[in-house]
């Protein structure tokens, strides 16, 4: 479908992917998009191709002949043993690169946090557990360039003095762990992980060692927590830890430890390799650089889509995704993974992608997977499917997220079989306030902002579902005229309502 | 635990256990174990070694995981019943799942693709055919959501698994396995069952004695090695006096879990206990 999109790409299906499905759609536009739909920008638009995703389309692009054959490991050659470390980390400091995970953390703040002098090892996680549905972009740097992801590794474990790097991946990703591991392994037998990487350590240099372990998880969200990551690369389930203190100071067995996305580092080698300057000319003052779209949902191209940050919202959509399907008419947006507050058309039309103007929507940019929802969806039956979501996935630690997910699902529930009670969303919004802030980690938010979010924009949709209200009443009457300690109880105001009066109050 | 569960796992059939993984498998565990500062940590990749010695993750795998990573075999299983993704006894030799979650559910994706599944097969989702060849589950996201419905089955993963492409994949599998479609018709699942039993609690742990009776209410269940059926009747070697006292209000089962080392004298004690005190 988008193969009109990147006229220099075969666009064949990579092969000994293990995909029947369509596998074309990974198209990233090559040229800039026009600006058409954009309304008129501060300064003029940059060019922009695509830079991690630029050779996902081509065959064999996950091998390392491929890899070397661009100009592969020329960067990390170059710089690993030469460059001082804090030069580094100032370089990704200055370009101003952001987590790609969901929070948007400055990078190279984060790296500059690394506590020194403990005499414990540094460590290095990279965070493949890509588990926000509607997120898919790590995939496809996984599968098709995973090469492009070891090369940022070696770079980021040198600038922060790390020798063990973990990769931990999602256990569903399959094909991406076999790249990801056949990769490390190339890369370990031409010298460039392992002992004294790049040639160091000869001609009185001091030699650079370097360790990259894949690890694969088994389907756990919550391990895309940073700290339930390090718990499972522990060996234990994948609970989160308190903090602080942050991983930083104290992470994985205990040592300093940087944990930061996959997309992240793979950038990490192109923004030293081209510069601050280079980065700093896309995107927005607060958000540079560029970043991975996954577009799903009612669009006619869904697909992953590399896109300086800063664009708008209605250009992702229109121009990239192609419109919505059949003519349909937009109902909502999820801009961020499942977890981002919801966005009413209006706003789409307000909106750029880039942190700052989500935030000020009062939703997230998170980890850029944008869902669109058209006018068929049903907005209650949605939210039931994510509540489910997140009661699956809560880890059980803490009390208000390990409750509070589960009323969320059963009240969704009633709403979904069109058997909501009166005064179900005001219970509705109350568990919520009662989630968020209150848990060791963010997954009690993440399953409460979504379910404001609906409530805030779309109540009606909820209040349609609540049973009639004569039926209600009817109700109300008859338990009223055959238990009198109901009628106390909900004439005073103390009880519950008439039809939360179960049978044993009906006696 | 039903009695029909401990007789799997009793003593008799644990003599016959694996102590550890085939040679092969043994060679990757080092290799996996020395990637890590401890043994312990391991154990993700572990596991998924054992998923591939056992097939699926069995009682006797998780005994040898859990002493080859120098861990219980409890924080083996909490492990092991935390995340989804490993396959256990109660799952087919085919296990398909259908991703669930919004985006894949939107337009009756995923129940389409769910109920062509349970045509074909003749289960209803969350459930195991009769031969234990084929089950069909619901699971949270399989990240791959611009091409809804995803479906994973066998370490394969497949997007846009709608129609005939879906029906043309189950084909293919019936046949892989001799089967056709019309075997399995008018054929009810089993449920799969998520208790299936892991750790009797006459359970020993290594280096333990194989006579500390542990657990007293499913008598049958337990027989040691070399010493027939368990009865009211006490080997001569445990019926000496009791040197740690037991606790009131403890039972036997729980007093001989307790004291790990004289769990033999404690049941002695439980049994006679007049005859002692």
């Amino acid at each position: 479908m988008a193969e009109e999109q990147k006229p220099g790409n075969p666009g064949a299906a990579i092969p000994g992917a293990a995909t029947t499905g369509a596998v074309s759609s990974a198209a990233a536009p090559a040229s800039p998009a026009p600006a058409a739909a954009a309304p008129a920008e501060p300064k003029p638009r940059v060019p922009f191709s695509p830079v991690l995703l630029k050779y996902i389309n081509e065959p064999n692009s996950h091998t390392i002949e491929h890899y070397l054959a661009r100009g592969g490991y020329e960067t990390a050659r170059s710089h690993v043993g030469v460059t001082e470390p804090a030069t580094l980390i100032k370089l990704v400091d200055d370009s101003g690169l952001r987590g790609r995970g969901g929070a948007g953390f400055p990078t190279g703040k984060k790296w500059s946090f690394l506590a020194k002098g403990t005499g414990k090892p540094a460590y290095l996680a990279v965070n493949g557990d890509e588990s926000e549905p509607g997120t898919f972009k790590d995939r496809y740097i996984l599968e098709r360039d995973p090469h492009e992801l070891v090369e940022g590794v070696i770079l980021t474990c040198y600038a922060i003095g790390s020798k063990h790097a973990f990769i931990y991946l999602r256990g569903e990703f399959i094909l991406g762990f076999e790249r990801l591991h056949a990769a490390v392994e190339a890369a370990k037998a031409k010298g460039l992980v392992g002992k004294n990487i790049f040639g160091t350590g000869h001609d009185g240099k001091p030699g650079v060692d370097l360790t990259i372990t894949v690890v694969r998880g088994a389907g756990a969200y919550i391990c895309g927590e940073e700290t339930g990551m390090l718990s499972s690369i522990e060996g234990g389930r994948g609970y989160p830890k308190i903090k602080p203190p942050f991983p930083a100071v104290s992470g994985l067995f205990g040592c300093p430890t940087i944990v930061n996305n996959v997309e992240t580092i793979s950038a990490v080698t192109h923004i030293i390799k081209h510069g601050v300057a280079w980065h700093k000319q896309w995107g927005t003052e607060k958000s540079p650089g560029f970043k991975i779209f996954c577009l799903s949902g009612a669009v006619k191209k869904p697909g992953v889509y590399e896109v300086p940050l800063g664009i708008p919202m209605r250009e992702m959509i229109d121009v990239y995704g192609g419109g919505l399907k059949d003519g349909r008419k937009m109902k909502a947006v999820i801009p961020g993974g499942l977890s981002a507050p919801v966005l009413t058309p209006e706003m789409v039309d307000k909106c750029t992608l880039d942190y700052e103007s989500l935030a000020s929507l009062g939703s997230m940019l998170g980890s850029g997977g944008i869902t669109v929802l058209d006018e068929q969806v049903d907005m209650v039956s949605a939210i039931y499917n994510t509540m489910r979501f997140y009661h699956h996935e809560s880890c059980g630690q803490c009390t208000p997220c390990r409750e509070g997910t589960g009323w969320l699902e059963k009240v969704a529930h009633r709403f979904h079989h069109d058997e909501g009670h009166q005064g179900d969303v005001e219970l509705l919004a109350d568990i919520c306030k009662n989630m968020r802030g209150r848990t060791i980690c963010v997954l009690a938010d993440a399953a409460a902002m979504p379910m404001q979010g609906f409530l805030q924009y779309f109540k009606k949709d909820f209040e349609a579902k609540i049973k009639d209200p004569a039926f209600v009443e009817k109700q109300r009457t008859y338990r009223d005229e055959i238990s009198p300690k109901a009628k106390t109880l909900s004439a005073t105001g103390a009880g519950p309502s008439a039809l939360d009066v179960g049978s044993e109050m009906a006696e | 635990m039903s009695p029909s569960n401990m007789q799997s796992t009793n003593n008799a059939v644990r003599a016959n256990w694996r102590k550890e993984f085939s040679p092969e498998g043994m060679k990757k565990f080092h290799e996996y174990a020395d990637e890590y500062p401890n043994k312990r940590s391991a154990l993700m990749m572990v596991l998924r070694l054992a998923e591939e010695e056992f097939g699926s993750i069995t009682d006797e795998a998780m005994q040898i995981v859990a002493d080859l990573c120098n861990v219980g075999v409890s924080h083996v299983q909490g492990m092991v019943t935390f995340y989804t993704h490993f396959k256990r006894p109660f799952h087919g030799k085919h296990r398909f799942m259908v991703c669930a979650t919004l985006m894949c559910a939107l337009e009756n994706n995923t129940d389409a693709a769910l109920k062509q599944v349970e045509a074909k097969l003749g289960i209803k989702t969350g459930e195991i055919t009769a031969d234990g060849l084929f089950s069909c589950e619901k699971v949270e996201c399989l990240a791959d959501c611009d091409k809804p419905p995803v479906v994973q089955c066998d370490k394969e993963h497949f997007t846009s698994m709608k129609g005939p492409q879906l029906d043309a994949y189950l084909d293919q599998l019936l046949k892989s396995e001799g089967k056709t479609a019309a075997d399995y018709q008018g054929k009810p699942g089993i449920k799969m069952d998520q208790r299936v039993p892991t750790l009797p609690s006459h359970f020993n742990f290594p280096g333990e004695s194989q006579v500390g009776a542990r657990h007293f209410e499913n008598k049958d269940a337990y027989s040691p090695e070399g010493q027939g059926e368990l009865t009211t009747k006490i080997p001569g070697a445990l019926a000496t006096p009791l040197t740690v006292p037991v606790a009131d209000g403890v039972n036997g089962a729980n007093g001989a879990l307790g004291s790990k080392h004289n769990a033999g004298k404690s049941h002695g004690s439980n049994q006679n206990g007049a005859g002692h005190g």
